[in-house]
């Protein structure tokens, strides 16, 4: 620690600190423009100069790291002057059209002016006259506002690690710009808005809506995916219309991605239900609350009572709060008498949590979204941990930046590929096999720990397990060559410090439950705890819902049982989830909603499911009422009541109560506090925890042959978020269609053109998308994003119930 | 070039350090950079691609448009000015209709400001691609030009 005095007052300081730090850190404010406390010192504006005792040059505090007994003062008539002299000389060419910037009143510039300057310039001097770059799709750049501080590169270089715009030139003449002054083409997170100390970049659907003293701030937890991010939404006239990220605030510490900052607009979406419907021949009609309650509580109790409470199945949400889920469960339990209970973590996050209580006998995994920095070594197994948890992802970017050895295992050109020490470039769905032959490796070059391994149960099956996996094989199956497989290995197990991360989410075929359990092996082989395998929960509330319960009941049937197997279930409650879109083999399941007696789907708009119900309920969405989320790592988060509602939607939790009133229960939940208490006195099971070797063999999933030539990687795009974020409007700006990506290669043997239709087809069903050729993706696989309900990519997919992953093997024809 | 950029890789802590002289390399293979260099060089180095055109649009030794086959760089700092040079200046302009920063219409010259050369002594001095030339005058400065075609 060093002590030093900050205008007189004794501070004391780590190592290392720099002045400005020093002095935010004791609330001692600074003026600065360009200073961030997410990167590194800069040094641009000079505006946070201080005096320090012995120095005759005055210092910028935000690059000078503080002495022992240092003398700082950050506020004298010398140094006024010359924060004076630079504020004039930045307004000789800023254009002071504040009348017409939404910046005004928030600006950095104008608050410090107001302080410091005179109403009279000692310059003269031009203003830039470029044009705005008003071409792309959410992100607007005005460079005659900006005043060069360089914010917004380091911020979209350093830590979004993108570098989509850049300084360009020199002098006046100086300016940011994309590479080659197109318009911007980036991911769009819009951190750089958020960056932006004055007006010259912006977000294009908040343009010219408010003057930012009409503004009213509330903090609340995003609802896409298990980040858990707190975002700071600007409501006016009761409506969000503004999301912005505050320094140093919530898990995210004021960090967010594209659908954070973009995607709350879908709760504005002109489909959203606004009245309950009741089928009328082949549409709906518009039905009082009273009138649908009362027609699904009669028809509920017929099914009942016909063939019993096991013909009834509920579907619930983890995109829904804690108490939603809670109420459907509590709805099944007590009031239809049902286990059938069910999500669409059954083909994610249930593969994980089933590979975490074999391996661990752990409830759940300590997930730290820390926990990559300091890592000497991190393995990413075909997870593209940048697009389904955006913010987290940002953290491997930032470990790998600080020295941390990273190899990403991906099919997949990435971000994270992009940034890795080492890419290994593996067949789709080979991750079990290369985690196989790394654990030989250990073992042959007694590369593990044996003390702690030898205390774990089952390590001769494991040995027995890995014998054919040799370095030989492991580049067969997954075509990474031998000295590279060999080599990267070696590393990662003589590393000081390990961690393995992946994801299984609902819409990526790469993995399955034995991906995890190898995984696991390998950490437990080499001496590591569950800490070091991160595998977070998918959507916002996927690991409060899981948690809370809802997973199949012991006696209960599951999603597999109840959709897919061959006596499905003869009603169907569906809450807040669109199985005819995102479940896999969309065919199978389109038959069984359409072959149900009865189906109710609560939802916030007419989805394809809701289409298919008899009865359609309109829910309030995550921004319209009071619950909790619980966030991949295991933190409890309330969601508030922020926005006002058109039409008569209800929180999904109240639906339900007021459900089970209708159908003559009393089931409590008077309010969502009385709701919340009970749910706090239910005591989770304790766990012993037991770790044990669980081997695994490389299943492959579809293997491609003359038919079906081509291997389909299905997963997340950046900008979306399973069939939740296409209803907004914003970034359906930026992506709006499906697409399939193909390589040159490929492209060229298919006869496919950029931008031209193709027919993709599997062994279940076809679908037509348009064609991107990309080399992001190697000769002989196809990438398919799933989020665009009309595309019905699902259509291809299929179930995966042997650990394997579910891959698919296509075929694809150009459409002339 | 792929290769001599592959070569000069190795020689620095991470490819960011490599970025100037692997900027020379394809100013040398093309005589100037053009958007295709830069895209080339932004690949080959795995930076963002605005990241190249930023530092090649900062430094003034980089060309951003199509170059003449011989380059001259004229000094008109302190000591070659005393001595002449915006004479020589104005004489390239007459003769070859060479404008700083531009191109003669054969394709034969480009004519570039330089910072000083370090040739004061010898002042004025000029660059022609890589030779040095030295107290020039009008009369010398034609027959130098004229051995490059």
């Amino acid at each position: 620690m060093i002590t030093l005095t900050i205008n007189g007052k004794k501070v004391v300081v780590p190592v290392g600190a720099t002045i400005l730090e020093a002095a935010l850190q004791n609330g001692i404010e600074i003026p600065n423009l360009c200073y961030d406390k997410r990167l590194s010192p800069y040094g641009a504006c000079r505006l946070c100069v201080v005096e320090v005792e012995g120095q005759k040059k005055l210092l910028a505090a935000c690059s000078t790291p503080v002495t022992e007994g240092m003398e700082v003062k950050t506020e004298t008539p010398k140094l006024f002057k010359a924060r004076q002299t630079v504020l004039e000389l930045l307004l000789v060419h800023h254009p002071l059209d504040c009348p017409v910037c939404d910046k005004a009143g928030e600006c950095k510039l104008q608050d410090l002016a107001f302080k410091y300057c005179s109403t009279k310039s000692r310059f003269k001097g031009e203003k830039k006259h470029e044009l705005v770059d008003t071409g792309s799709p959410i992100v607007e750049r005005n460079s005659n506002r900006c005043i060069l501080c360089g914010k917004c590169v380091r911020v979209c270089g350093e830590l979004q690690g993108v570098g989509a715009i850049n300084l360009l030139g020199r002098g006046f003449a100086s300016k940011i710009s994309p590479a080659f002054e197109e318009t911007l083409d980036c991911e769009f997170c819009g951190q750089c808005i958020d960056a932006c100390p004055v007006g010259a970049l912006g977000s294009k659907p908040y343009k010219y809506s408010s003057r930012a003293w009409f503004l009213e701030a509330h903090d609340n937890i995003c609802p896409y995916c298990g980040v858990g991010c707190t975002v700071t939404y600007d409501i006016r006239d009761g409506k969000i219309i503004r999301a912005k990220g505050i320094e140093g605030k919530g898990i995210n510490e004021g960090n967010l991605c594209v659908k954070g900052r973009f995607g709350f607009d879908f709760i504005y979406s002109k489909t959203r239900l606004k009245t309950p419907l009741i089928k009328e021949g082949d549409g709906f009609k518009s039905a009082s609350w009273e009138e649908a309650l009362n027609h699904i509580a009669k028809k509920l109790k017929a099914i009942k009572d016909a063939n019993g409470a096991d013909a009834i199945g509920a579907i619930g949400s983890p995109r829904c709060t804690v108490e939603d889920n809670f109420m459907l469960r509590k709805f099944m339990k007590d009031v239809i008498g049902s286990d059938n209970i069910d999500s669409s973590a059954r083909f994610g996050y249930a593969k994980i949590q089933r590979a975490v209580e074999m391996s661990f006998g752990l409830e759940s995994l300590p997930v730290d979204f820390n926990s990559p920095l300091g890592k000497e070594a991190i393995l990413i197994i075909e997870s593209d941990i940048t697009s389904t948890h955006p913010v987290w992802g940002l953290n491997f970017l930032k470990a790998q930046r600080k020295g941390s050895f990273l190899i990403t295992a991906d099919t997949r050109e990435t971000k994270l590929t992009r940034h890795s020490s080492q890419w290994l470039r593996l067949k789709p769905g080979t991750g079990t096999a290369l985690l196989n032959g790394i654990i030989k490796i250990a073992f042959d070059e007694g590369l593990y720990d044996k003390e702690k391994a030898s205390r774990i149960s089952g390590l001769s099956f494991l040995s027995d397990g890995v014998k054919d996996y040799t370095s030989k094989k492991v580049s067969d199956i997954t075509g990474i060559s031998e000295d590279i497989f060999i080599n990267t290995a070696k590393r990662f197990l003589k590393a000081g410090s390990r961690l393995i991360s992946l994801t299984i989410g609902t819409s990526e075929d790469t993995k399955g439950l034995n991906t995890a359990l190898a995984a696991a092996n390998l950490l437990l082989l080499i001496g590591e705890g569950p800490a070091s395998l991160q595998m977070p929960a998918e959507y916002c509330n996927t690991f409060g819902m899981w948690h809370q319960g809802l997973r199949q009941g012991r006696s209960g049937r599951d999603i597999i049982s109840m959709l897919y197997g061959e006596d499905t279930v003869k009603a169907l409650y569906i809450m807040g989830e669109n199985p005819a879109v995102t479940f896999p083999d969309a065919s199978t399941v389109d038959k069984a909603l359409r072959g149900l007696d009865f189906l109710v789907v609560q939802d916030i708009m007419l989805t394809e499911t809701a289409k298919l119900a008899d009865v359609v309920l309109p829910a309030a969405s995550w921004a319209e009422k009071d619950g909790t989320f619980i966030c991949a790592e295991g933190i409890e988060q309330k969601v508030q009541k922020i926005s006002q509602t058109e039409g008569e939607p209800v929180p999904d939790w109240q639906i339900l109560r007021n459900l089970s009133r209708a159908m003559g229960f009393e089931v409590g939940a008077k309010d969502i506090s009385a709701l919340q208490d009970e749910i706090n006195e239910i005591k989770t099971a304790e766990r012993t925890a037991e770790t044990i070797f669980n081997p695994v063999e490389y299943i492959p999933g579809e293997v491609p042959d003359a038919d079906y030539p081509l291997t389909m990687i299905t997963g997340n795009l950046m900008q979306h978020s399973g069939a939740l974020s296409v209803m907004s409007r914003s970034l359906s700006h930026v992506l709006a269609d499906a697409f399939l990506q193909i390589s040159n290669a490929d492209a060229e043997k298919y006869n496919v053109r950029d931008e031209g239709f193709v027919k993709v087809a599997s062994r279940r069903g076809s679908v037509m998308v348009k064609a991107r050729i990309s080399d992001e993706v190697p000769q002989g696989s196809v990438f398919l994003p799933v989020h665009f309900p009309h595309a019905k990519i699902n259509t291809l997919t299929h179930l995966s119930l042997n650990g394997e992953a579910p891959l698919s093997a296509v075929k694809i024809e150009a459409v002339k | 070039m792929l290769k001599e950029i592959e070569d000069i890789k190795a020689k620095y802590p991470d490819t960011r350090a490599a970025l100037l002289p692997a900027l020379y390399i394809a100013q040398k293979e093309f005589g100037w950079l053009s958007l295709d260099a830069m895209k080339a060089v932004a690949n080959a180095l795995n930076l963002p691609e605005s990241d190249v055109r930023g530092t090649a649009s900062f430094y003034s030794m980089f060309r951003l448009k199509p170059a003449g086959r011989n380059l001259i760089q004229l000094c008109t700092n302190i000591s070659c000015m005393i001595l002449g040079a915006e004479r020589l200046r104005d004489l390239l302009k007459d003769r070859y209709g060479l404008l700083p920063g531009g191109t003669t219409e054969d394709g034969r010259f480009s004519l570039v400001i330089m910072e000083c050369i370090g040739a004061c002594g010898t002042a004025p001095a000029m660059l022609v691609n890589t030779d040095l030339y030295e107290n020039l005058t009008e009369h010398n400065i034609a027959e130098i030009l004229g051995k490059y075609k």
